[in-house]
């Protein structure tokens, strides 16, 4: 016999069926194009943001990402469960359009038919199977969503929609088959090669041919409007991320990664800086609002969030849509609320866990410019006098400048001003430089470049904070004043590679710093001391040492630098045992976002949860790279009240104590 | 109504300071300059003023030498309306009597409504400019105000004195105020305000056409206090270290005896 099926059975392939049929379809297209068409202006009303360049890339983070699913994926089971019906449903739709292309194209005009023989075979199982998973799957996360929800998961009227439209969709696609089956394929070879159909076929069996005759009809025709009502629903319920999700994959941020826009202070047309209405954030910014499924993975790792801070970034996110789509008159700031703003530490864990490619870092520092630059406002006093220090100082702490490069007269190591002929620039950092902690670290950095035969050199008093803090907390103009003056000294000195201890210096001296004309090569000192390890110039005893170890926001997520600090510990003879939150999931210290400078005045403090986490894995040491991690768990340990157990040190300390 | 404040360019006292060669001021290396603390609250008080009574005018003065012009644009970013530079390359030489004899020679023609001064400078720490002022204009003087308010040509204010007491004193326009710490909180500029601070009015006049008194006092040295003596810790065990603070006590003090 012949391996096919006849298309239409039943339901006629006359004018009767194809006329309806194609004219709701149209119907549905049309209204689901319409509805999605009539968002455009709303994402338009943000500013102009050109996120369709280099078409290629885009893409390909596209098919990476939505047909592979891979960030849906990042988190197993909700993500499997999702993935799995993904698949499942785009078989079906792949399957269907078959159909249509059969029947109503390649049949109808040139008598073509391919769905028969060995391919018609594996149509019919593949779509069958994927049917099944696609209810098991669909199955798992109603049961998640419903019985078992996890804290904060929002469950709307939307879910309710989605969950019975999908449900009755795939339902009444086997009864359609299995009444279909019961009927025309009971006893025949081909009847295998659609398992699950055949199982509804014995079922239904009992019914009688007439019966499954008018069933079959009349459930074919139901199915086809539940089709044509998920196409309309598309646009008007959470199903338009089917779209705006992919979509926003494609408008991704190219990178270089998490690097803020460059305010043009310069310009004297511009009358507000940042923003406080829908109109002063980007389109970009709205129809992330729109990408958001509210899946909360960025929720469950904001350390402000998880330590009882008022922030959540999905609700940030959510917010600005909200004023977006229905009010777009109103004050930003207004409906977020202050405390919201000033709780984020830009540790960018929401955006990189975000399955739907959402930019949460930038919308927060985009708002909190227009608290500072407009309003002259901070999170407290104590902001505001680290700012005013850091205009006359060029550090928040307030110490004279003239000081900054006492910590390294007893090293040998000169400003630039008096030698610069040197391998590399130490761009030593604010605390590096001050802080009585963290000037131990400096120094163990520098003694481990002389050990290897780098000459090193400092900018000493004519260094000036590099002003990430500052930035990130909205004070544009103070970042782009110190920049400026670093540039300057940096390139008067033919500097030719610079070499950072603290990320939030690397960050910006290698991303921020190039909008400003700095073209110099930024290492961090984790990447620049492994190299010296593996070229042979820097020898390392190794001794053992147990030890945890701390990602730290700007280091880990903000350059995706994981491993090169590992293999300094391993190295040293680190015996590692890594807390739970590590590498991308890695929770934040507490200080970043230009937090350091302010004091946490609500809810858990965040450092000390991070060294409890420490303190579980049983290491006496804690290892980090930077010095506000290092001065936050410094402080930590005593609060959580295991000082004597655990000790805070930076990798380079650990190293310097081992130079061969 | 017009309003004048006058502020001092001073170093943060962050600084390592040094005494200069001729032995009788600081010397100027590598200090980071900023506006003299109580003078931040007289430009954020006379600019409150100003932002209530709307029709004012708010002129910031300062003396010193073309550097002094960073710290009047901050008093401007605040909101003051001009600047009146009085140039001078040696105004840390000049003893209050003179630097209040130039602020008044500037003020006699210019009808102000209220002067306001921060109550001493942080480095000379003097405290006479301001009621010099208003005795060389004629005007009465509040010094030492850590609350300020005005209504309809009145001012009342608050005077700090010893031990936590505050004098109410109540005065009418034109009166010279002397501001002390804690009297409000100094704004932070904003953008908007630093550019257009900027394109506003900043007169330098040589000081020569102000000063017009003759000193009266002159310093004779300064230095740095003499090391009396330093802490000492005691480590070890503790019935020891009892011991030895007993030791210490009956040798160096009266305490016990």
């Amino acid at each position: 016999m012949e391996f096919t099926r006849e298309i239409y059975w039943n339901v006629g392939h006359g004018a009767l069926t194809l006329v309806p049929m194609y004219l709701l379809a149209a119907i549905a297209i049309g209204l689901l194009v319409r509805g999605a068409l009539q968002r455009i202006p709303l994402y338009k009303q943000g500013l102009p943001l050109n996120r369709t360049d280099q078409v290629g890339r885009r893409i390909a983070i596209m098919i990476e990402n939505v047909l592979l699913q891979k960030k849906v994926t990042r988190v197993m089971w909700p993500g499997l469960l999702h993935g799995l019906f993904f698949w499942g449903f785009g078989l079906l739709v792949i399957g269907t359009t078959l159909i249509v292309i059969q029947a109503d194209f390649t049949d109808l005009l040139f008598n073509v038919k391919f769905l028969k023989g060995t391919f018609y075979k594996l149509f019919s199982i593949v779509l069958d199977v994927a049917g099944l998973v696609c209810i098991i799957m669909l199955g798992g996360l109603l049961v998640r969503r419903y019985f078992f929800a996890p804290e904060g998961l929002e469950t709307k009227r939307d879910d309710a929609i989605m969950h019975g439209l999908m449900f009755t969709i795939l339902i009444t696609g086997f009864i359609i088959e299995g009444s279909r089956m019961a009927v025309t394929e009971m006893g025949t070879p081909l009847a295998i090669w659609s398992p699950v159909g055949l199982v509804v076929a014995k079922i239904l069996g009992g019914i009688g041919e007439s019966g499954l005759l008018l069933l079959h009809k009349l459930t074919w025709w139901f199915h086809l409007l539940l089709v044509m009502g998920f196409f309309i629903l598309i646009p008007l319920t959470k199903f338009r991320h089917i779209l705006t999700t992919s979509s926003n994959y494609f408008f991704s941020d190219l990178g270089p990664k998490g690097k803020l826009i460059n305010l043009d202070l310069e310009n004297e047309e511009s009358e507000t800086f940042g923003a406080t209405s829908i109109k002063e954030m980007t389109w970009k910014d709205i129809f992330d609002a729109d990408a958001c499924t509210l899946c909360k993975r960025c929720q469950d790792r904001c350390p402000a969030f998880v330590t009882g801070k008022p922030l959540s970034p999905m609700k940030v996110v959510n917010q600005l849509g909200e004023v977006a789509f229905n009010n777009p008159e109103a004050n930003l700031i207004d409906v977020i609320g202050k405390d919201v703003l000033w709780s984020c530490t830009t540790c960018r864990a929401c955006q990189e866990i975000c399955p739907a490619a959402i930019e949460h870092v930038g919308k927060i520092v985009e708002l909190r410019r227009s608290m500072v630059l407009m309003e002259g406002e901070f999170p407290g006093e104590e902001v505001m006098t680290a700012m005013e220090a850091t205009e006359v100082n060029g550090n928040p702490l307030g110490i004279g400048y003239a000081e900054r490069g006492d910590w390294a007269q007893s090293l040998g190591i000169k400003p630039l001003a008096e030698d610069a002929e040197v391998d590399v620039l130490f761009f030593v950092g604010c605390y590096g430089s001050f802080d009585k902690r963290n000037i131990a670290v400096a120094k163990s950095f520098v003694k481990l470049c002389q050990a290897a035969g780098v000459k090193v050199g400092i900018l000493g008093k004519e260094e000036k904070c590099c002003g990430e803090p500052m930035r990130k907390m909205g004070n544009e103009y103070l970042y782009q004043s110190l920049a400026v003056e670093n540039i300057e000294q940096i390139k008067a000195y033919g500097v030719k590679k610079i070499v950072t201890t603290c990320p939030h210096c690397y960050n910006t001296l290698a991303k921020d710093y190039h909008d400003l004309g700095l073209d110099v090569a930024v290492e961090s000192y984790t990447v620049f001391l492994l190299q010296l390890i593996a070229d042979g110039k820097l020898k390392i005893d190794a001794a053992d040492l147990s030890c945890t170890y701390h990602d730290s926001c700007y280091l880990g997520r903000h350059n995706d630098i994981y491993e090169a600090p590992r293999k300094l510990i391993a190295a040293a003879g680190g015996h590692l045992v890594e807390m739970e939150k590590n590498r991308a999931e890695a929770f934040c210290c507490s200080a970043g976002g230009g937090r350091i400078l302010a004091e946490e005045k609500i809810g858990e403090r965040i450092n000390i949860v991070r060294v409890k986490m420490a303190a579980d894995t049983g290491a006496s040491t804690l290892l980090s790279n930077c010095p506000f991690c290092l001065t936050m768990f410094e402080d930590g340990v005593k609060g959580a009240g295991v000082e004597e157990t655990l000790r805070p040190k930076d990798i380079a300390e650990i190293l310097a104590e081992r130079i061969h | 109504m017009k309003i004048l404040v006058c502020i001092k360019q001073v170093p943060d006292m962050e600084s390592k300071f040094k005494v200069d060669a001729g032995g009788t001021w600081y010397a100027k290396t590598d200090l980071a300059w900023r506006m003299n603390e109580y003078d931040e609250y007289a430009v954020e008080q006379s600019v409150q003023l100003k932002e209530q009574v709307k029709d004012a005018d708010l002129t910031v003065l300062c003396i010193g030498s073309d550097q002094v012009k960073e710290t009047m644009k901050k008093a401007l970013a605040m909101g003051c309306d001009r600047g009146a530079h009085i140039a001078d390359d040696n105004a840390s030489g000049k003893e209050p009597f003179e630097i209040a004899g130039i602020i008044a020679e500037y003020a006699k023609d210019k009808n102000f409504d209220l002067i306001f001064t921060g109550m001493q400078s942080q480095d000379r720490g003097s405290a006479q400019v301001g009621v010099l002022v208003a005795e060389m204009l004629g005007l009465p003087s509040v010094s030492t105000v850590v609350h300020f308010a005005y209504e309809g040509g009145t001012v009342e204010a608050k005077r700090e004195l010893e031990g936590g007491i505050k004098a109410c004193v109540k005065v009418q326009a034109p009166v010279v105020i002397t501001c002390q710490l804690g009297m409000n909180t100094p704004r932070y500029p904003t953008l908007p305000n630093i550019m257009k601070a900027k394109k506003k009015e900043l007169l330098s006049i040589p000081v020569q056409e102000l000063l017009k008194v003759d000193s009266r006092q002159e310093t004779a040295r300064i230095y740095f206090p003499e090391k009396k003596g330093g802490g000492l810790v005691l480590e070890g065990d503790i019935a020891e270290m009892a011991d030895k603070l007993i030791q210490i006590l009956k040798e160096k003090t009266a305490v016990l005896a």
